[in-house]
């Protein structure tokens, strides 16, 4: 009985929480390796094989989902297409500037011009848009901190 | 549309593309209790806590200054509204970002006081939030790769449960329960409470309440043990 006790004494330590914390997670995780994969084979969002693209010489490489701006649409599927009247409509949207790089390198597509203003990947600002909006606000918040904390250094300077 | 979730009608839905909010009566006093919560949150002052000091008939009044007030303040009613997204969104992946955002608020709301030890637990409070995003998205992604889809309406018309999707709600819970420090990780929560500055730190205790709740839900919704 005195030996339970301590143990929850001890967990009221905090400097032995994160500790505990990944203690826990690891012995999940290392379990985790005895459950059978069982993967679904119709994914929401489908990809080709990894290096398809790259070996037929695509210069967008990963991101080529085919089709004509505002004339045929590209390959893209979503959950909900009723909610999504546009979809696929601008996906092979390049800007002159992405047009002129995409002519003279076969690394276009993972290179840094393809982002954001160059290939405009409809999943991230269209169909889960919301979700792009939530991770810039979550960055937007960790920036508000840590800069509160750096202007005000939060400790009794005295103590 | 005639859909039940967990046996209670949808009463309606916010379509934002893939991502659909939907309500049913559950959900919707939840998010109404977190918005009200957040509303009286915007609207209050602080507390001032009163320490006797020894040996004399003085006190000693422990003040929130104005700057670090109006920045408490800012995070608690992000906080909130985090918190009552998380109640009604309809995806996996969107309720992990929810709580990822409530997460590092709560250590910011704790981040701007000025006792050492409270800082301290919430530096030990921000390993612990930070170790648990993985967990969290792994957990989400797992879901994702068993079922195929992420949409919470979508797998509760699903009919199967396979092993995969039972480990990847247990990171997700994993995950949540490293966030938001509850049971056996609650000492660090526990120590910053003790800083002036009552109601904003009540949404701190408020926001893990409902998430784990809505975590609940979302767990029962995919492993259907009924």
């Amino acid at each position: 009985m005195k030996s339970i006790g301590r143990i929850w004494n001890s967990l009221a330590n905090p400097d032995r929480i994160p500790r505990l914390y990944a203690l826990v997670l690891g012995i999940v995780l290392i379990a985790g390796f005895l459950i059978p994969i069982g993967l679904n084979d119709h994914q929401l969002y489908p990809r080709p094989e990894p290096q398809l693209q790259i070996n037929a010489q695509d210069p967008l490489a990963p991101y080529d989902r085919g089709g004509v701006t505002f004339e045929q649409r590209g390959i893209v599927k979503a959950q909900y297409p009723q909610y999504l009247p546009a979809i696929g409509e601008i996906t092979a949207y390049l800007s002159p500037i992405a047009m002129g790089v995409s002519g003279t390198t076969l690394y276009y597509g993972t290179s840094i011009y393809s982002s954001p203003g160059g290939l405009i990947d409809e999943i991230l600002y269209y169909t889960r848009g919301f979700d792009t909006v939530l991770e810039s606000s979550i960055l937007m918040m960790a920036f508000v901190i840590a800069s509160f904390i750096a202007l005000n250094f939060t400790m009794r300077r005295d103590d | 549309m005639v859909v039940s979730i967990l046996g209670s009608q949808i009463i309606g839905i916010i379509p934002l593309g893939d991502i659909v909010f939907y309500m049913t009566s559950f959900n919707l006093f939840m998010f109404a209790a977190a918005l009200a919560f957040t509303f009286i949150i915007a609207i209050s002052k602080t507390e001032t806590q009163v320490e006797a000091e020894f040996g004399s008939l003085g006190d000693r009044e422990i003040k929130v200054a104005k700057k670090e007030f109006k920045f408490r303040r800012f995070l608690a009613i992000i906080c909130g509204l985090a918190t009552a997204g998380a109640m009604v969104t309809g995806d996996i992946f969107d309720f992990t970002l929810f709580v990822c955002l409530i997460g590092i608020v709560n250590i910011g709301i704790v981040g701007a006081v000025k006792q050492i030890d409270v800082l301290d637990s919430a530096f030990q409070y921000g390993l612990i939030a930070m170790i648990a995003s993985t967990p969290l998205f792994v957990g989400a992604s797992l879901i994702l790769a068993a079922t195929g889809t992420i949409s919470i309406l979508a797998i509760n018309s699903l009919t199967y449960t396979t092993p995969m999707m039972l480990f990847g709600s247990i990171l997700l819970f994993l995950g949540v329960a490293g966030e938001t420090g509850v049971a056996p990780f609650f000492a660090t929560k526990a120590e910053m409470f003790r800083t002036p500055g009552s109601p904003f730190l009540l949404i701190i205790h408020l926001s893990s309440l409902l998430v784990i709740v809505r975590v609940i839900e979302i767990l029962l919704i995919i492993n259907k043990p009924f």
